[in-house]
């Protein structure tokens, strides 16, 4: 506030440069450390997510000062990026997904990192130059075992019931966007009668992750689009066996969360130094119990929980084939739901 | 003293004018200039298109006229009520509760009807608040006031005359209303109903905040989607020039067809309106004791979770910094919006006092910007200067400024009245008097004390509740108390949203006393 009054928009550019280099020096002297920006979304940088626990253990050993910028959810990273263009502040961006990639890519948002691969579980087949994978899942519903007691078996019994359901919008978040992939990969041309179908029983569709899970747990709906991981977070950490995960026959949406140096960053080698230890032993130990999703790294050791969750089978869709198609699904979803 | 001949003599004012009209000239650049992606006309066959058009002209035309068809009873009882404190504290409230920022309201309305709410459990396990009912609910409470309060005022001048003349004649009670009461008030009926409908047609923060995803979309949200979500500018621009042609041509017609007044002090009763008797009387106090619940209600319900709210200290902490954001935007714009608006009038009154032709066109130019929906100008602008400035740094400035300009026609309808009696009872004396433009300057000033207060408190009341520019322009480091509340709502902390609309109640109610303290001199 101080400086919104201390800011006259009349100051001429001699005297902005001179402050510019008087708080330059000033900053300079008072913490030798460098800044890093990372852009992620908000549940990763909650108390309980792995954004607290990460900058902890990378600030230790970078000297440097690790400054979390938080979204709503993925799809809104890209976004920001792409309005703010030369004038984005982001150095990482950490939290978008498999089906981004290859949009983010295309329109120059991200250069290329020097990050080994090898330690990669082989679940992932990873050899991406631009993308470093930090965790993957698969989407999944959520429901709570003690109020439903013949959960769906497959998405087309789930858009077929009258059971409520609260997801996620595609055009701002990855779930949603999942959600989008499934419903095509079940539907495919019809994808827009079911869409219609299930808005019938759609309790709300959120702007976040967030958000849409919070509502479940406040009890407003039958099933909610989360992660195949989702009840191992309530086992570990609340000692609840009562959520799970619906386990459905057209086989389960993998996602792939990534993390990238942006195209704009002066600070590419700690960008990638961070990107590194993304997916050091020490970070994947951690992201996994907070971040509550399979970790990218062989070898991890996972709380006993882990073993009970679902196994799907993947559904595989090439980043390719999603970013040519995205623009289109998500005007056909929105087009069937707002009827 | 000489200032130079923009403060006083022939053009003085003109700057002001000139920058009010620049920014909306410079919106239309932005929106024509575009040239990035071509028009796509196809845009308006998308069934998501006709779908949100669709309910934005179905939500408006519901809230203007179940808003009018409530208020009228509601007027009635209180043109036949007898003077006292709480009537005018309620007129007051009505006052308050149409400038008040939407998020309050909203807030209020989620804790009294939302899914944890506390009237909830009586509705039903059908009850849903998100969607049209949410967004009718919000838009009724926001604007019924204004129209209870308009309508009033026509009633309140019927002439003595009439009434005795409805005595003599022994008019029945459904004769007094349609010769009488109806006759007074079905002009400002018809206003209210455009006005309203155009004000929600506008409606933002409610639509986003209750509308509860895609099903119940408007074109102002739609506008805001298209850019955050999708970063499509062009069929943001496609839907800024649908939002600029229906509500402008509607608010063009509105106003062609008159103006209401609904802010000036409600007039001492009619003495000779035959008083109300028996179950009539027993209605109107009904109704006058349902008009206070309903009011008071949303605002009552945040008390409960203020009482029980469990928060910390980190949470008041997190408080006080949008709170002086908001409090220096609130500011910044008043300031800009008040000398605008008092500079830009003074062509009109130079032109008034030469009886000059040109006085009505002068007058539009002032107003005019009440035309266009505030998305549109934001948009506008945001096309126009991203290319050229960081938003992430000049963003919440010019949510200020573009908050001073769009209030514009608000301050000087507030000034004109004021500065027009000004005129007409010491322009001639001064000049008499052979007074420097300075001591003329001073004497205006000190006259004009109360109407500039008046305006002030009005306008930065609408500034700081506003949440369609800074959705646009504003950014995280300077995030404002409603954007904080929106964010609190949304993800149902209730809890904290209903203390920080609290503290944001108190601040607007100091406000609002400030605007009815004054002494009603001219309004």
């Amino acid at each position: 506030m101080y400086n919104l009054f201390h800011h006259t928009a009349s100051v001429s550019r001699a005297a902005r440069t001179l402050i510019a280099v008087s708080v330059a020096t000033f900053a300079a002297s008072a913490s030798a450390a460098e800044e890093l920006t990372v852009y992620t979304y908000d549940s990763f940088v909650s108390e309980w997510g792995p954004g607290p626990a990460l900058e902890k253990s990378f600030e230790a050993t970078c000297q440097c000062d690790l400054k979390f910028v938080a979204l709503e959810d993925g799809v809104s990273i890209l976004n920001r990026l792409r309005i703010e263009g030369k004038n984005a502040k982001a150095d990482v961006v950490l939290g978008l997904d498999t089906g981004l990639i290859e949009e983010t890519r295309k329109e120059g948002l991200v250069q290329p990192h020097s990050v080994a691969f090898d330690a990669l579980t082989p679940v992932l087949k990873w050899s991406d130059k631009d993308f470093v994978p930090f965790d993957y899942g698969y989407f999944s519903f959520i429901y709570d075992s003690q109020k439903i007691k013949q959960p769906a078996q497959s998405l087309q019994e789930l858009v077929n019931s009258s059971a409520s359901v609260i997801y996620q919008d595609p055009r701002t978040s990855t779930p949603g966007q999942g959600m989008m992939m499934w419903m095509k990969s079940a539907y495919g041309d019809q994808a827009e009668q079911a869409w219609k179908q299930l808005a019938q029983h759609t309790v709300t569709v959120t702007k976040g992750w967030w958000e849409a899970y919070s509502m479940f747990l406040e009890g407003d709906a039958d099933y909610v689009l989360s992660y195949s991981t989702s009840p191992a977070y309530h086992q570990v950490a609340e000692d609840k066996s009562q959520y799970k995960a619906a386990l459905f026959s057209e086989g389960h949406v993998m996602q792939v969360e990534v993390a990238a140096i942006a195209a704009n960053s002066e600070k590419k080698e700690l960008a990638n130094r961070f990107l590194e230890f993304l997916i050091s032993q020490e970070a994947q130990e951690v992201i996994p119990v907070t971040n509550w999703m399979l970790p990218v790294r062989k070898g991890v050791k996972l709380p006993e929980a882990f073993d009970t969750l679902i196994q799907p089978k993947p559904i595989e869709l090439t980043p390719e084939y999603i970013a040519a198609n995205r623009k289109a699904w998500i005007k056909e979803w929105r087009g069937a739901v707002a009827q | 003293m000489k200032l130079g001949a923009f403060t006083t003599g022939k053009w003085a004012g003109w700057p002001a004018l000139c920058l009010v009209a620049a920014a909306t000239a410079l919106a239309f650049g932005g929106l024509i200039g575009f040239n990035r992606s071509e028009f796509d006309w196809s845009y308006f066959s998308d069934p998501y298109f006709l779908a949100i058009l669709r309910f934005t002209l179905l939500q408006a035309t519901l809230s203007a006229v179940l808003s009018v068809a409530l208020a009228w009873p509601m007027a009635l009882a209180l043109s036949y009520l007898k003077d006292s404190t709480h009537k005018r504290a309620f007129l007051s409230l009505c006052v308050l509760c149409f400038v008040m920022p939407t998020l309050i309201v909203i807030t209020g309305i989620i804790s009294l009807l939302g899914r944890s709410g506390s009237l909830s459990p009586l509705l039903g396990d059908d009850w849903n608040l998100y969607g049209l009912s949410g967004i009718l609910i919000a838009h009724i409470y926001l604007n019924l006031p204004f129209a209870v309060r308009t309508l009033y005022l026509r009633l309140q001048s019927i002439p003595d005359a009439s009434w005795r003349l409805a005595r003599q004649l022994k008019f029945t009670r459904a004769q007094r209303f349609w010769r009488l009461e109806w006759a007074a008030a079905h002009s400002a009926t018809w206003l209210l109903l455009g006005f309203i409908f155009v004000i929600c047609f506008n409606s933002f923060a409610v639509v986003l905040a209750l509308g509860g995803g895609p099903k119940a979309t408007t074109l102002e949200v739609a506008i805001y989607q298209a850019l955050k979500y999708d970063f499509n500018i062009s069929e943001a621009l496609a839907l800024a020039w649908v939002q600029l042609l229906i509500a402008g041509s509607a608010f063009l017609l509105v106003s062609f067809c008159g103006k209401v007044s609904w802010l000036s002090p409600a007039s001492a009763p009619a003495q000779l309106r035959p008083p109300a008797t028996g179950l009539e009387q027993l209605a109107y106090r009904l109704l006058y004791l349902c008009g206070w619940l309903f009011l008071l209600a949303p605002l009552l319900a945040l008390t409960p979770r203020v009482v029980h709210g469990d928060v910390g200290i980190e949470f008041w902490r997190s408080l006080s910094r949008p709170l002086l954001v908001t409090l220096g935007l609130g500011v910044v714009s008043t300031v800009l919006s008040i000398s605008l608006a008092y500079s830009a009038l003074r062509p009109y009154r130079r032109a008034r006092m030469q009886q000059s032709p040109a006085a009505l066109w002068l007058d539009w130019l002032t107003s005019h910007s009440l035309a266009v929906p505030a998305m549109v100008l934001s948009v506008g602008l945001f096309v126009l200067l991203l290319p050229h400035l960081d938003l992430d740094h000049w963003g919440i400035w010019l949510v200020a400024v573009i908050n001073g300009l769009i209030t514009v026609p608000f301050a000087a309808s507030q000034l004109k009245p004021a500065l027009l009696n000004f005129d007409s009872q010491y322009h001639r004396l001064a000049l008499s008097l052979k007074l420097t433009s300075w001591e003329r300057r001073r004497i205006e000033w000190s006259y004009m004390a109360p109407a500039i207060r008046t305006a002030a408190a009005f306008v930065g009341m609408l500034a700081m509740g506003d949440v369609a520019i800074y959705s646009i322009f504003g950014n995280q480091d300077f995030v404002t108390l409603p954007w904080l509340i929106y964010g609190y709502a949304s993800t149902y902390r209730l809890n904290e949203a209903s203390l920080a609309s609290m503290v944001f109640l108190g601040v607007c109610g100091l406000l609002i006393f400030y605007l009815e303290k004054q002494s009603p001199r001219h309004a």
